[in-house]
């Protein structure tokens, strides 16, 4: 287990520039424009202050969740990525044979990357958008101060909306990665043979499939296959329409994380999620398999 | 041609021991079937000519390849337990194979959690007295560091086996003797086994206690270096007729350098040869060409 752990976190040494030092970025170049735009006088810190006495707790948890999503997309982006480039890492400048030098199997060394990809990776871009959060309700508050609104009171609440959308996006995370695991194992599982161009043959590969059934077994056309639509349900985010998202958004009631998760864990079809962790394993031991037997150090 | 005949070495189990080792790419055939056992406690050197088969046989010994035939290092099939045999076995097959994006710190911690018998304090002390600090990237390090550090690395793994192949390729000469000469005084014991693959065979030749041949994915040799020394002269002659006369023992080579012809045998008293001219023990390189070079340099396989 102590081997383990250690290649999960050389992982993230490996990646931080992507899940840790550029989201670090990112929220240190928000935050100086935001500051700047404050010092240049862009926004008026007196008006942007009144403005949140309107309703200020649904500002903040609005500004919170809308970073919240940017997290999300920029997560699944570099996730994808990460599993084009990372299962394929190892080869680099010769590095496999340093890999294969040490006394841990190669089924091993990719699953603790998986396993990166779900938890430390995630982890650490969750850490940043908690920071961005901190940061984004500290220049909310000052400027409330600034106009006059802002009372201490007034914190917790803040504090409370705050820890409603820390945990909504900590489950939002936690399910997604859950649900898109088999699509991070299948690129990982094709880096490990073929490198980047994992990137273009995941994409290609679902309309091939389709492309396959519906000559093989007919149809109207090839998008309008059983696998098609099974990819396509496979591939969505499981929040449906008129869930508590939408029931919260028209509504008065103040964000509420609980039933935000509850709402959210009751739309997962487990069963697909085990199938997706079956065939996840399936696809690493693939990969690690080829990448026993290739002599392409 | 095997001429290992030291009582002991054949009552204790070899460290390695191949049987029938075939290797094919293709079509091609690149081992021919090796058999060899290599006992423990011995500084092998493996001479080959590029391609010839020297990093496909290292591969096979270190489970990185899957090969027809019999190979059993440490009693186990490397290419079925690999990961297991590392923890007992340690090499280099490039010399700048380090990860480059780590510091020498994290590589150190890292391998203390990977490496049951990896020891930072040894690799640390290793690298004393070098510029290597810990808080360097290791993409940052020359050619040169990256050889000290990767050597700094295998020698504090409590290996039974360590293997390199080609560890100095690309180095200065500077870097190579401190290699090697580091290697022996700190590492070496009477426990441990050493495998080497090199093209600069005369820089390893001090440290070798055998050598094996390999040419065209056969082992053309595989001999103690005391009986090497034993086997094979070199006869330096200059009068034709004495050239004329020595030839009658049937070098295995010859050639002519700087007006000097040059023979070498292959078991032929010294005592015979001595009135032709001088006579000395031809160095690995010099029998590495002559040996390579003949046509069937040893009919019986290597055991």
């Amino acid at each position: 287990m102590k081997a383990f752990t250690a290649l999960v976190h050389r992982e993230l040494i490996e990646h931080r520039g992507a899940f840790l030092i550029g989201p670090l970025l990112l929220v240190a170049v928000l935050f100086g424009a935001t500051i700047l735009a404050f010092t240049v006088g862009r926004v008026d810190a007196r008006f942007s202050g009144a403005m949140l006495t309107v309703a200020p707790l649904r500002i903040y948890e609005m500004g919170f969740l809308g970073f919240g999503v940017g997290w999300s997309l920029y997560l699944m982006a570099t996730l994808f990525f990460y599993a084009a480039d990372g299962f394929a890492a190892d080869k680099r400048n010769n590095a496999m044979l340093f890999w294969k030098s040490m006394p841990v199997g190669d089924f091993k060394v990719l699953l603790s990357k998986l396993t990166a990809a779900i938890t430390l990776l995630p982890g650490t871009v969750y850490a940043v958008a908690l920071l961005s959060g901190l940061l984004l309700y500290g220049v909310a508050y000052v400027t409330m101060l600034i106009s006059g609104t802002g009372t201490v009171a007034a914190l917790g609440g803040i504090a409370m909306v705050y820890l409603h959308v820390a945990l909504a996006i900590l489950v939002s995370f936690a399910v997604g990665l859950l649900w898109y695991l088999p699509y991070m194992a299948l690129v990982g599982g094709l880096a490990t043979a073929m490198g980047r161009w994992a990137i273009p043959v995941a994409l290609v590969l679902p309309a091939l499939v389709s492309t396959l059934e519906w000559v093989t077994l007919g149809g109207l056309h090839p998008f309008a296959t059983r696998t098609w639509d099974y990819l396509s349900y496979r591939s969505t985010f499981p929040l449906m329409e008129d869930g508590y998202v939408d029931a919260w958004f028209v509504g008065t009631e103040p964000f509420n994380a609980v039933a935000y998760a509850t709402d959210l864990v009751s739309l997962v079809d487990w069963t697909q999620v085990g199938i997706g962790v079956v065939f996840s394993l399936v696809a690493i031991y693939l990969g690690s398999e080829y990448r026993r037997r290739s002599n392409d150090n | 041609m095997t001429e290992l005949s030291s009582a002991p070495l054949e009552t204790i189990e070899p460290i390695v021991s191949a049987r029938g080792l075939r290797k094919s790419f293709g079509r091609k055939e690149i081992l021919h079937g090796l058999d060899f056992d290599i006992p423990a406690g011995r500084i092998y050197g493996l001479i080959g000519h590029n391609g010839a088969g020297k990093t496909t046989t290292l591969n096979a010994m270190l489970g990185l390849t899957n090969c027809e035939g019999t190979i059993r290092v440490l009693g186990e099939d490397p290419f079925a337990r690999r990961a297991k045999l590392m923890e007992n076995v340690a090499f280099i097959s490039d010399v700048a194979s380090l990860p480059r994006f780590l510091r020498v710190r994290e590589l150190f911690a890292l391998l203390t959690n990977i490496h049951p018998n990896f020891s930072q304090e040894k690799a640390r002390s290793f690298l004393e007295g070098t510029d290597i600090k810990p808080e360097m990237k290791i993409k940052h390090l020359s050619k040169g560091m990256i050889a000290q550090l990767h050597l700094a690395v295998v020698m504090a793994i409590d290996a039974k086996l360590l293997v390199l192949d080609e560890p100095t390729l690309g180095l200065d000469i500077t870097y190579r003797k401190r290699f090697y000469r580091r290697l022996l005084e700190d590492y070496m014991t009477e426990e441990r086994t050493l495998l080497i693959t090199t093209h600069q065979v005369d820089e390893i030749e001090f440290m070798l206690s055998d050598i094996m041949f390999i040419r065209d994915g056969e082992l053309i040799l595989h001999m103690q270096m005391e009986t090497v020394n034993d086997k094979f002269t070199q006869l330096v002659v200059n009068d034709p007729e004495q050239q004329a006369a020595a030839r009658q023992h049937g070098p295995v080579y010859e050639e002519t350098r700087f007006g000097q012809t040059v023979m070498i045998f292959d078991g032929v008293e010294r005592d015979l040869l001595e009135p032709y001219g001088k006579l000395s023990t031809p160095t690995l390189s010099d029998l590495f060409v002559a040996l390579m070079q003949r046509p069937t340099a040893n009919p019986e396989t290597a055991q």
